[in-house]
């Protein structure tokens, strides 16, 4: 072959080299437009992108301020005052206002500070909405309050976002934490917040408890869907780190205005828990999971907290949920002495589940407690009142329902209905002053049922004390707790109160400003 | 829209083109040469393809992983809570698949249209087709189905082994593993455009395998773009500026492959999510638009390449 | 005869990114093959034949000049490909397909389809003697019947041109005579040949016209019998002595070959037969045989070639 040394000048008298330039350009148009179109259509994603992480965020809003009375914030965290939260939600409360369709207000429709709560709140406080609301997250009815919100999200003044389809809005709003995590795993975090739960589980079995809080906080940042990471890691705090912890005693426990509560060890653990499944329930406000293990898990086995437990539990059954879901809600509903709540609920899940053995039992047991309740109704307003009448009406009244009580746990014959009918027969000895035979009976009823060991307990202290009985020892120290905890209560009232006052002192400048 | 609908009517959709397609090419004869030509080189590529030894071989690993990824749960044996435990068992094994189906599903997708025109100019095949009636357009889109159909017969392989090892792990069909499955498939749809684009210019299959990698590793990360633009212009300095105005028109036009992050997540999400609903036929219209710009592209290189 | 294929001043530039390094592959080439002929195309190895080739077929594109295949200048249509059919140098074809799978896949490109596709399949694999091994797998064929499978493939759509690159390189001498002697068949059917190939003695035997490439630039052009026209005459000796020796190298003959008393006399254009013979009887040498002697086309082909070359190493020089 030869070279060419010399430039040629034939080369443009190709004929064909003319039309190519031409189809060249028009090719390379046509690829211009279709990129257009593409990045047109890319940024239609992204739209909706934006959209789903406002949907999410509206939804774990409204649920946070509807289940956790998210009311004034905690200022004694730094940073706290800037939160935008709130405002932004109630921005968009009143413009969805007029559009969205009546709901019902119901009596349980109030936040803490007693106002009625506003329709959006109600409205998606079940997934029955969301397809609304989705609409509205992307409509222009909300426009306004969307790109608040990325001004917001920008200047980090939210506190939690979570967004299904972009991994970087995890944690957007907490300072330090705003690293591009999915960026780093190329897409791969969920794997990664895989890896990172084998090693807390590794620590959980070298029971390094201390090692395992860190990583599950960076497990779930890396996935923030992963709810059983949720719901084992609150099982590790609340059971399994205070396995092996002692009572802290009364005078050292300290004051945790965060929790407006006064915390030993395990208290704290307790706490550290309910902040983990509320972390859970913010970015995944639809998983009946984290609800109950909340309700059920740690507020009625661990803290004995029923009114919440019923909150927690009520939320669970909103979603989708398991059969077992309901039964404990009902179960707590009677130990918070919501008798006809329990009662109407144990009903409606004997029509739903004709075959459930336990439903029958329960249906009485509440049935039970109602005419017992009723009955010492009548009894106390038998002694209250002036009218000796009235009195002898309500004597009567109340008589005739402690025999349909003592009818309903004949029937039942289970050691529950039979403890019960020994406390009548005991309350009945203790109002005709024979106090020995009602502590005897007492005695008989707090070792046939254990769940009314502890009310049994203290209906002996009272008989003993009231018939001037020497008390054991144990029961010297119980009411020695008992007292020492009525003097912390006090204690507790006046704390928090102080600290309410001067989180208002503290939000005065700011709102003057 | 329950999943099961949507799929139907994705189905209903893709038949009702297809029907289109058949009745335009019975229509028109020189279409119908022109397709059927197209049709017999892919399916010439995709017989040649499914032969290759690496694709094998990463199949084969998938497979192993699918199958491994159950051993994985092992390290969490000790765990026992009830259910639970067997929830994050199946959790880890869920990912582990997902993960390896991206892995193994964007390897196979780079290699093969990396490939089959560099290898088709070495063997001289491509002058035997060229030299045919066969317009270029027309020998292009036959390799690009080709490539396509490799690439779902991989897929569907591995996604179907993990569809049957998940429903006997949990007894149940795995419905949304099937969206997850189309995701996956319509994201590999981009880089693999793109990879074939870049190896119609290309005389080995080594540069445009190298620049698929590149590819589906940026792709993934145009969403730091966004931070990028987020954060930068904080100095006031000019350059400051020029960075983040164009790391924003970067992020504008490039195609963001952390877009169809959803297939990750929609294993977990719960069974009526609204915006699943409408991201999926969203992200399916974007993979097939910029599948689209990629393979006009492909074509653009190769229409005066000399061979 | 109208001439099939036409090439006027074609030009081919393989340019570079780096200036300078730019190649001309082929150079003002005017080419004219006609109807029904047999057209060798011979050049040493890079001198750009396979270029013509590539051009003619539309795989690349002239730099300038045109060319017309059947009398029409769009040669990248459909139209006029499928009146050509091509064989390239060493390719591939694959080997997991049965060889009518193969044949079938090609077929398809042309647009054939059903009935005709088998028929067609039938017909060329029995022009290229292959229906005996149609079901095998490429994969356990020889060299010389992948080259048949190749030259039906280039045979499917009857095509009224041919263009074999390398038609016969690395087959057996056997092999060879069946691939020429089916190339004659289809001459005498009637197509167009245009065969590039350096085996000269091959191409003599079969060929109607020749061009010689050399360079990019088509050094000579013609038929066998007008450009092998040289004619001399050689004579075969027997008993030679010395004596007769030194009388043939004293009329400016040298005697080649000389072995066992026989030797050969190439006689120069200015020795005249009649002399040598004289010699050949003062002598009492036994003449054998009087042989006229063509020109062969290595001969010619060494010339033409030599004779570029030593124009560039020329022109290199000044």
């Amino acid at each position: 072959m030869i070279t060419c040394p010399q430039p040629t000048a034939e080369r443009n008298a190709c004929p064909d080299a003319g039309r190519g330039l031409v189809a060249s350009l028009v090719l390379l148009l046509l690829v211009a437009l279709l990129w257009a179109v593409a990045a047109g259509q890319g940024l239609r994603v992204r739209r909706l992108r934006e959209a789903e992480m406002f949907y999410r965020w509206i939804l774990s809003e409204a649920t946070g301020s509807r289940v956790f009375d998210r009311g004034p914030y905690d200022l004694s965290v730094p940073g706290t005052e800037q939160m935008m939260d709130s405002a932004l939600l109630k921005s968009i409360e009143k413009a969805t206002d007029p559009v969205l369709p009546e709901v019902a207000l119901t009596d349980q429709d109030v936040d803490a500070q007693g106002q009625p709560l506003s329709k959006l709140v109600r409205l998606v406080r079940d997934g029955t909405n969301d397809r609304l609301l989705w609409q509205l997250a992307r409509g222009p009815v909300l426009q306004q309050q969307r790109e608040d919100f990325f001004h917001y999200l920008r200047k980090k003044q939210l506190e939690t976002v979570a967004s299904v389809f972009d991994p970087n809005a995890v944690y957007a709003g907490e300072g330090g934490a705003n690293v591009s995590i999915g960026n780093i795993f190329f897409g791969f975090r969920k794997i990664a917040a895989n890896f990172v739960w084998l090693q807390v589980d590794k620590y959980y079995h070298q029971g390094m408890m201390h090692r395992m809080v860190p990583l599950m906080n960076t497990c779930v940042a890396l996935d923030p869907h992963f709810v059983d990471a949720y719901l084992l890691g609150a099982w590790h705090l609340a059971y399994n780190a205070t396995a092996h912890m002692i009572d802290t005693p009364e005078p050292l426990k300290k004051w945790y205005p965060k929790y407006k509560a006064r915390l030993g060890d395990k208290e704290l653990y307790y706490y550290m828990g309910i902040d983990f499944l509320k972390d859970g329930i913010f970015k995944n406000p639809r998983n009946y999971k984290l609800y109950f293990d909340l309700g059920f898990g740690i507020y009625k086995t661990k803290l004995q907290d029923y009114a919440n437990a019923v909150l927690y539990l009520s939320e669970a059954i909103r979603h989708r949920h398991d059969k077992w879901v309901p039964r404990q809600l009902y179960q707590c509903l009677e130990l918070n002495g919501q008798y006809e709540e329990a009662l109407a609920g144990w009903e409606r899940y004997l029509k739903e589940n004709p075959d459930n053995l336990v439903a029958p039992r329960f249906i009485l047991r509440n049935k039970g407690l109602m005419k017992e309740r009723a009955a010492e109704q009548a009894q106390s307003r038998a002694e209250e009142t002036e009218d000796p009448l009235a009195a002898q009406a309500a004597r009567v009244e109340s008589e005739d329902l402690e025999n349909e009580a003592r009818a309903i746990w004949k029937e039942m014959n289970e050691p529950f209905a039979e403890a019960r009918l020994l406390r009548l027969d005991a309350l009945k000895c203790i109002q005709e002053k024979r106090y020995v035979e009602a502590i005897a009976y007492l005695e008989h009823a707090r070792w046939e049922s254990s769940t009314f060991f502890d009310e049994a307990t203290d209906l002996i202290i009272q008989t003993k004390q009231k018939a001037g009985i020497p008390l054991s020892k144990s029961e010297a120290m119980a009411v020695i707790r008992k007292e020492e905890a009525e003097k912390y209560e006090k204690l507790d009232q006046e704390q928090l109160e102080q600290d309410e006052r001067e989180a208002a002192a503290r939000a005065k400048p700011s709102a003057t400003e | 829209m329950s999943p099961i609908e949507s799929l139907l009517l994705t189905c209903g959709a893709v038949g009702i083109l297809v029907i289109l397609g058949v009745i335009a090419s019975v229509i028109s004869v020189s279409a119908r040469h022109f397709f059927a030509s197209s049709w017999s080189i892919a399916v010439y590529t995709w017989r040649e393809g499914m032969r290759k030894k690496t694709l094998i071989g990463f199949l084969i690993l998938s497979i192993l992983v699918i199958f491994g990824s159950s051993f994985m749960t092992a390290f969490l044996a000790q765990t026992t809570i009830g259910d639970l435990e067997s929830d994050v068992d199946l959790k880890l094994i869920k990912d582990i698949c997902v993960t390896a189906i991206s892995i193994f599903g964007v390897l196979i997708t780079i290699f093969i249209s990396a490939s089959v025109v560099p290898n088709e100019i070495e063997n001289k095949v491509i002058y035997t087709v060229l030299s045919k009636p066969v317009r270029r357009f027309g020998y292009l889109l036959g390799k690009f189905i080709g490539v396509q159909l490799i690439v779902i017969v991989n897929l569907a392989l591995m996604g179907g082994l993990f569809f049957i090892a998940l429903y006997f792990k949990q007894r149940m069909w795995p419905t949304l593993l099937l969206w997850s499955i189309l995701l996956t498939y319509f994201q590999f749809l981009i880089v693999s455009a793109f990879t074939f684009a870049i190896s119609c210019a290309a005389s080995s299959a080594v540069l445009p395998t190298i620049a698929g990698l590149f590819i589906f590793i940026t792709g993934n990360l145009t969403e730091y773009l966004k931070e990028v633009y987020n954060r930068g212009g904080q100095s006031g300095a000019w350059f400051d500026e020029a960075i983040r105005k164009l790391a924003y028109g970067l992020y504008q036009i490039l195609p963001n492959l952390q877009n169809f992050s959803l297939k990750d997540e929609i294993l977990y999400l719960q069974v009526n999510d609204p915006p699943r609903d409408v991201m999926i036929p969203n992200l399916i219209a974007y993979g097939l638009l910029f599948a689209l710009a990629g393979y006009i592209v492909a074509y653009v290189v190769f229409w005066r390449r000399e061979l | 005869m109208a001439a099939v294929i036409e090439t006027k001043k074609l030009c081919k530039v393989y340019e570079s990114a780096l200036k300078g390094q730019d190649v001309r592959a082929l150079n003002n080439v005017d080419l004219s093959i006609e109807s029904g002929e047999i057209f060798a195309y011979l050049g040493p190895n890079g001198s750009g034949k396979t270029t013509t080739i590539k051009l003619l077929l539309g795989l690349i594109f002239p730099t300038s000049g045109e060319m017309r295949i059947m009398g029409s200048t769009k040669i990248g249509r459909p139209a006029i490909r499928k009146k050509i059919g091509y064989l390239p140098e060493g390719a591939y074809y694959p080997d997991f397909l049965r060889g009518e799978e193969v044949l079938e896949f090609y077929g398809e490109l042309y647009g054939l389809g059903g009935k005709d596709l088998r028929k067609r399949l039938g017909a060329v694999l029995d022009t290229v003697g292959m229906t005996h091994a149609r079901k095998r797998l490429i994969r356990g064929y020889s060299k010389g019947m992948r080259q048949r499978i190749g030259l039906a493939q280039a045979l499917l759509s009857n095509p009224e041109i041919l263009i074999l690159d390398e038609p016969t390189t690395g087959l057996d001498p056997i092999a060879r005579k069946e691939i020429r002697d089916i190339l004659v068949r289809l001459r005498d059917e009637g197509k167009t040949l245009l065969i590039s190939s350096h085996e000269l003695l091959e191409v003599e035997m079969i060929s109607n016209r020749i061009g010689i490439l050399y360079g990019g630039v088509l050094q000579t052009c013609g038929t066998i019998s007008e450009l092998l026209t040289n004619r001399d005459v050689t004579v075969e000796i027997e008993r030679v002595s010395p004596e007769a020796l030194a009388a043939f190298r004293a009329a400016g003959v040298e005697p080649e070959d000389t072995y066992e008393q026989k030797s050969l006399l190439r006689l120069p254009e200015f020795v005249s037969l009649y002399a040598a013979m004289d010699i050949c009887r003062s002598h009492n040498v036994t003449v054998i045989a009087v042989k006229p002697r063509r020109e062969t086309l290595e001969e010619l082909f060494v010339r033409v070639v030599g004779k570029a070359q030593d124009e560039e190493r020329k022109g290199a020089l000044r």
